[in-house]
């Protein structure tokens, strides 16, 4: 069904010589809330950008609903933007502010009048319309920014990096709000964000991006336990990942036998239903929760460093061997600084990827 | 005890590091402001003291028939400068804003070339380029109006003309000015406009000219003044003719004192003229607010 939502199609952009998406197809349904994630350089802005029209699209083509506005000019696409800086008019009131794109459109004075007081109304900025830009906090003004996206009625929001200006309490409640507002509004939305973390509480599709390409999209919970490479795994969830390199020792019935490089003692038996060959060397993946103190045998763990946040702590330390490791602890205060704790991984919580980084299922 | 130690100290610092720019302020700038203002109530020659005449000096003004004729010449003057030359500087810095990195330098360099020329120099440009006989852009004044004109001899031409070679001399500085307020605008704005649905021609009224307005009413003001002191270029130029049609207070100012030894009537005409650009000067800029914050 290709009526509604934004789809992208082999969308390629380069700047000069250097190419900065290569090739990315994807699609966005309507009344979702797809998030671009991914590292500081990895195209993501761009490609929003690019949705929204201000940064030309190089080769490809890009559908909004059924119409294909590749080359269309911004403002005949549909899209309402919400900037990283806000773009506020610094010498208009919030209410101009508001009826900027109306005042433009030359709609008659009730209507924008109407819909200013009613989008106002909705981010609770009624009190705050007759004053500048420069009088309000940033949280006030991220609302005004997004009022002045509602008032638009667009098909598709788009957000790039709207709560990275804000403090961390404003940035988690901007996050609720945000939810909300889609839910009530039930347009369809696409925000950047390089915060994994807003990515996994905002999302229906989370669509990782590196190098110029998607890795993986899927539903944040789907990319969690089921990451498709090793930028993916380490790139959702925090703490995250840790990577530890093996090699293949023997190969079961259902799976293999893996021995972590510099753990002699330790062997792990991982079912896999297309096992690498002997001898293969591989990188394991665990997660911080899914490492487990135990009295038997398992991996020695000099903790260095303990984060206690009271409900869960983190241990950060160091394998005999010198490998990095976090593992996370719930509810109890351990006082682990400074010991050295065995932990083991949960059975069937442990990711195995080749070394070019590819998941082996 | 040490914080008064302390505060001793810091007064010595403060006093050291202010001294020399009082000293010079003092000696070049308060002193002979107050001599000025004394020398114009008395009918010193440049040299030396005069007796004690009170407004005489004023009141000779106010009868002057060739102080009105100068001060008319200077509001002339001004009104054929100070808008044109701040509309042809906003129209430069938004072409050369346009363009990118080394071709904006050079660019933007090749309108300030003529700021950094010496008045004499720019003055016998012109004199050259406008000579009656052989200068270069006769041709085109005879193309517009069927012959050649003597310019700096024609009552008709010479303010407009010395206006023209004024603009052209001082324009690069204000085109400065305002690509640096071009700027200061965040480039998300114009992108916000856009998705707004603005044309170039409304972005250009609804943000660029809003939010430009500032640094503007600095340009239109600085030029005021500038163009209030104008001498130079008449100087050079027409010298005050033809029948005093470009005669200036700065130029009267300068005749009664370094040609007719009154040094007491020209401190008053320079106070009168000193007064005059104070006044429009501050009456400009708050007008000029004011008219902003609409």
């Amino acid at each position: 069904m290709k009526a509604t939502g934004v789809h992208l199609k082999a969308v390629k952009k380069s700047f000069g010589v250097v190419d900065v998406i290569r090739g990315v197809d994807m699609d966005v349904d309507r009344g979702q809330f797809a998030v671009f994630v991914g590292p500081s350089g990895c195209g993501k802005s761009t490609l929003l950008r690019m949705i929204a029209g201000l940064e030309e699209t190089s080769d490809g083509q890009i559908f909004i609903g059924d119409r294909d506005v590749t080359h269309e000019d911004p403002a005949d696409r549909g899209v309402a933007m919400v900037f990283q800086s806000y773009a506020l008019y610094p010498h208009l009131s919030v209410y101009e502010n508001m009826a900027f794109s109306l005042r433009l459109a030359k709609r008659p004075k009730t209507e924008i009048d109407d819909k200013v007081r009613e989008s106002a109304d909705i981010l609770q900025l009624t009190d705050h319309l007759q004053k500048k830009p420069a009088q309000l906090s940033g949280g006030q003004r991220q609302r005004v920014a997004i009022g002045r996206a509602i008032v638009r009625a667009p098909d598709v929001f788009l957000f790039d990096e709207p709560l990275s200006n804000l403090d961390a309490e404003l940035r988690v409640q901007m996050r609720l709000e945000l939810a909300r507002l889609h839910q009530k509004l039930g347009a369809t939305m696409i925000y950047v964000t390089h915060d994994q973390v807003e990515a996994m509480t905002l999302a229906d599709t989370i669509f990782v991006l590196q190098g110029g390409h998607v890795q993986q999209s899927g539903a944040p919970l789907d990319l969690y336990d089921d990451p498709s490479n090793r930028f993916v795994a380490g790139f959702i969830g925090s703490p995250s990942m840790n990577f530890f390199d093996a090699t293949v020792d023997d190969r079961t019935e259902d799976g293999v036998v893996i021995r972590l490089s510099g753990q002699p003692d330790l062997t792990l038996n991982v079912p896999l239903s297309k096992p690498p060959s002997m001898g293969a060397s591989v990188v394991l993946g665990m997660r911080p929760e899914h490492l487990i103190v135990t009295k038997a045998e398992g991996l020695r763990v000099t903790v260095d460093v303990a984060e206690e946040l009271g409900g869960v702590s983190y241990q950060h330390g160091t394998l005999e061997g010198g490998d990095a490791v976090i593992f996370q602890q719930a509810g109890v205060r351990h006082g682990m600084h400074g010991t050295v704790q065995t932990v083991t991984p949960e059975p069937g919580r442990i990711f195995v990827f080749d070394t070019e980084g590819e998941r082996i299922r | 005890m040490s914080k008064l130690k302390r505060r001793r100290r810091e007064i010595r610092a403060a006093g050291l590091l202010t001294a020399p720019f009082l000293f010079v302020f003092t000696v070049f700038f308060l002193f002979p402001t107050y001599k000025v203002i004394a020398l114009s109530f008395t009918d010193a020659p440049l040299i030396g003291e005069g007796q004690w005449i009170g407004l005489a000096n004023y009141a000779k003004l106010l009868n002057d028939r060739l102080f009105f004729t100068s001060l008319w010449n200077n509001l002339y003057f001004v009104l054929l400068t100070v808008v044109p030359t701040t509309v042809i500087a906003l129209l430069i810095a938004l072409a050369v804003s346009k363009l990118k990195g080394r071709m904006q330098a050079l660019v933007l360099t090749l309108f300030f070339l003529p700021y950094v020329l010496p008045v004499s120099v720019v003055t016998l440009i012109w004199a050259w380029m406008l000579d009656f006989q052989f200068g270069i852009l006769q041709p085109l004044i005879a193309a517009v109006t069927g012959k050649a004109v003597p310019v700096f001899n024609n009552p008709h031409w010479v303010m407009p003309m010395i206006a023209v070679v004024t603009i052209w001399w001082t324009n690069g500085f204000n085109v400065l000015l305002l690509i640096a307020g071009l700027r200061n605008i965040p480039e998300d704005l114009y992108e916000a406009a856009a998705l707004d649905g603005a044309t170039p021609w409304q972005r250009f009224w609804r943000v660029t000219w809003p939010l430009l307005w500032p640094v503007t009413a600095l340009v239109l003001t600085l030029q005021l003044i500038l163009q209030l002191k104008l001498f130079d270029q008449v100087y050079l130029l027409s010298n005050g003719g033809p029948f005093n049609s470009s005669y200036v207070v700065l130029m009267q100012m300068y005749r009664e004192a370094f040609q007719l030894n009154n040094g007491g009537y020209a401190s008053a005409i320079a106070m009168v003229l000193f007064l005059v650009i104070v006044i429009v000067s501050v009456l400009q800029f708050q007008l000029l607010r004011i008219g902003g914050r609409k």
